[in-house]
């Protein structure tokens, strides 16, 4: 009979003891495992950009944004990021030194429902088609029988949605999720004295900040009677200015030049050992020493760079006319594999359209 | 516009060189909001009191609250007239100022303060001024400070520079000869496209602004050399496109894997009576024939 074929068994499903039940895969909301390397991947918002990055970000990892140069597009995407974590009901932490991270979270972009969205986007396609019969394939004909590949959203995806840049997210949604904010104007200025250290006194608080935040909500698993794991996406907006207290924008040889070396360290290593993902921007273009900005680059997991048009000779140049401005993938992390998946096309341009920042 | 300069709050940076001093600009824009009926407030540092009111009238002056760091910054005297803890010091304490009513905060100069503070907190303390919130008893929304900040900007290099470019939502920058005097200004709103005006202007010896001629530039437009484009189509080996006698030929021409009715018909009367094909096959020496079905000793 077949039964005896063979000795070995199916393991049943443990009646009870992991929290997660019968699989032995975490399962949250918002996140899937990757194809290439299983591990657990989020989505930063922008489909676009989680194809480009072989997947999503790998939770445990550091995005970093280097910024354009007159930032208006990278706080784009840091909204994407954080708006995809209220919409998959993850934990925020937004850090910033320069804007109330509550009114960050006032100005995230609202996503596209799907009754709407599908009008939206057939009209988009039409503006920019030229009108063209529709000409059968005659030669190719198999391909006429592919189902047709959807560019707009698709609405049974639980990883990874579309937003819609022109409007504003809905009140409601931010105050169901559970966010928390660390603006370092109002964290200083109970202490006037800055005491000189080795990291500076914006990142050490940052730091602190965000290991409580870490520990008292059970990102590292130390409450394992907590009912449902979730993930802790943190944005920092701006890592680096001088805002920060951080002098590497300002001088060349600055005292405290391994400042910001050693937060991305010990961030690394809070994030490795917790549920949780990190986007950073970066305003690398006043970064005066370039070896700092180099290390910077190989101390984080996953790098983009956005290079605006604005004010430079691009802008006319007649190849670049239809987008904004260029993204460049630096690096791509190597996470328990030897080969990293990097993109086949190296020249990626960006624009914002009205309601949506498409890559190309 | 000039003019609406003072319309946005936040940091207005003016930039001067040697060439093209930039005191008589910060004179004549906190003259203007002065006439406004706001409240200025200025940090001295660079010349004295005396120097800086010359050539206001009386009633203006009377508006201007000067906070005098020229005559004894690092607090020699003691005497309780300068500031105790120094340039920071007089910062803060403009920050922690609270009367209501927009304020206009001119700073003369950043250099000066830059060389006297560490950049990051002088980034820091401007940032403060000049995103004041409101006490938090009333729930009125943020009182617009716009902070005036003349810069020298030979005096330092790209950094601090850069740093406080990207601090500012104005900047100015002055260049031009003995009469003409023209400011480039970029503006950079938040969340928007930064656009650069020229301005041609010219100060009045009352510290009012005399403006003239103005060009915005969206983009710089770039002479581009008179070059013939070369056309890729030119000269090929084939042909790119089809005359409307070539168009019919294509379409009636039958693909050989399509199935049209030709070929029904062929293949269906090809069926009996024609032998197409047949294979002559010899058995050779070595083939074993056996005719029986192995099927047979299956036992269903």
């Amino acid at each position: 009979a077949k039964n005896n074929v063979t000795s070995f068994q199916r393991k049943g499903s443990r009646a009870s003891g992991t929290d997660s039940g019968g699989s032995r895969l975490v399962s949250i909301a918002g996140t899937r495992p990757s194809v290439r390397n299983g591990q657990l991947l989020v989505s930063t918002g922008l489909p676009a950009l989680d194809q480009l990055l072989g997947g999503g970000i790998a939770v445990g990892t550091v995005l970093l944004i280097e910024e354009d140069k007159y930032n208006i597009y990278s706080p784009l995407l840091f909204k994407y990021f954080l708006a995809e974590g209220i919409i998959s009901r993850h934990s925020l932490l937004v850090a910033s030194a320069k804007e109330d991270p509550a009114n960050i979270l006032q100005e995230l972009p609202a996503p596209f429902l799907d009754d709407n969205c599908k009008k939206e986007f057939d009209e988009d396609a039409c503006n920019h088609k030229t009108p063209e019969p529709n000409i059968e394939m005659k030669i190719a004909w198999r391909y006429q029988l592919l189902p047709k590949m959807e560019a707009g959203p698709v609405s049974s995806s639980r990883f990874g949605h579309y937003y819609d840049v022109s409007k504003r997210i809905p009140q409601e949604l931010i105050e169901a999720s559970r966010w928390h904010g660390f603006f370092l104007p109002e964290k200083l200025s109970s202490s006037l004295e800055v005491e000189p250290c080795s990291l500076a006194h914006g990142y050490l608080k940052l730091l602190k900040f965000i290991q409580s935040i870490i520990y008292e909500e059970g990102f590292d698993g130390s409450n394992p009677q907590k009912k449902q794991k979730n993930i802790l996406r943190i944005g920092i907006q701006n890592l680096g200015s001088p805002l920060w207290g951080d002098d590497i924008c300002c001088t060349e040889n600055c005292s405290n030049s391994h400042s910001l070396t050693k937060f991305l360290y010990v961030l690394r290593g809070l994030l490795r050992t917790s549920l949780s993902v990190c986007v950073i921007t970066v305003p690398s273009h006043l970064i005066q020493n370039k070896a700092v900005i180099a290390r910077v680059t190989n101390l984080s997991d996953t790098v983009v760079g956005l290079e605006s048009f604005i004010g430079s000779e691009k802008e006319t140049n007649p190849l670049y006319k239809d987008y904004h401005g260029l993204i460049h993938i630096r690096q791509i992390p190597r996470l328990n594999n030897l080969t990293c998946d990097v993109s086949d096309v190296k020249d990626l341009g960006f624009k914002l359209k009205r309601k949506q920042f498409t890559i190309e | 516009m000039l003019d609406s300069l003072l319309a946005l709050g936040g940091l207005v940076l003016l930039r001067d060189s040697v060439e093209c001093e930039g005191r008589s600009l910060l004179k004549a824009l906190i003259k203007k909001s002065a006439l406004c009926g706001e409240q200025v407030h200025i940090l001295g540092c660079e010349v004295s009191e005396e120097e800086f009111r010359e050539g206001y009238d009386s009633d203006i002056n009377s508006r201007l609250v000067y906070h005098n760091l020229f005559r004894d910054p690092l607090n020699w005297s003691k005497n309780g007239k300068a500031f105790p803890e120094g340039p920071l010091g007089a910062l803060r304490a403009l920050c922690r100022r609270t009367d209501p009513g927009p304020v206009t905060v001119a700073l003369d100069s950043l250099s000066w303060l830059l060389l006297h503070l560490p950049c990051t907190i002088l980034c820091q303390t401007l940032h403060a001024l000049s995103h004041r919130s409101s006490c938090p008893d009333s729930s009125s929304s943020m009182e617009r400070v716009r902070v005036l900040g003349l810069l020298h900007e030979e005096l330092h290099g790209p950094g601090p520079v850069g740093a406080l470019s990207s601090l500012a939502q104005v900047e100015v920058t002055l260049s031009g000869m003995l009469s003409q005097t023209s400011a480039n200004i970029l503006y950079r709103r938040p969340r928007q496209r930064p656009t650069h005006q020229t301005q041609c202007f010219s100060i009045l010896p009352d510290f009012s602004l005399n403006l003239q001629g103005m060009s915005t530039l969206e983009s710089q437009p770039h002479p581009d050399p008179p070059t013939t484009q070369a056309d890729p189509t030119a000269h090929l080996t084939f042909n790119l496109r089809l005359s409307e006698k070539e168009k019919e030929a294509k379409d009636s021409l039958t693909l050989p894997f399509q199935f049209s009715s030709e070929k029904q018909q062929a293949l269906l009367c090809s069926g009996p009576g024609q032998a197409t094909s047949c294979i002559f096959y010899e058995p050779d020496a070595y083939d074993d024939l056996d005719h029986e079905d192995p099927d047979d000793d299956l036992d269903i």
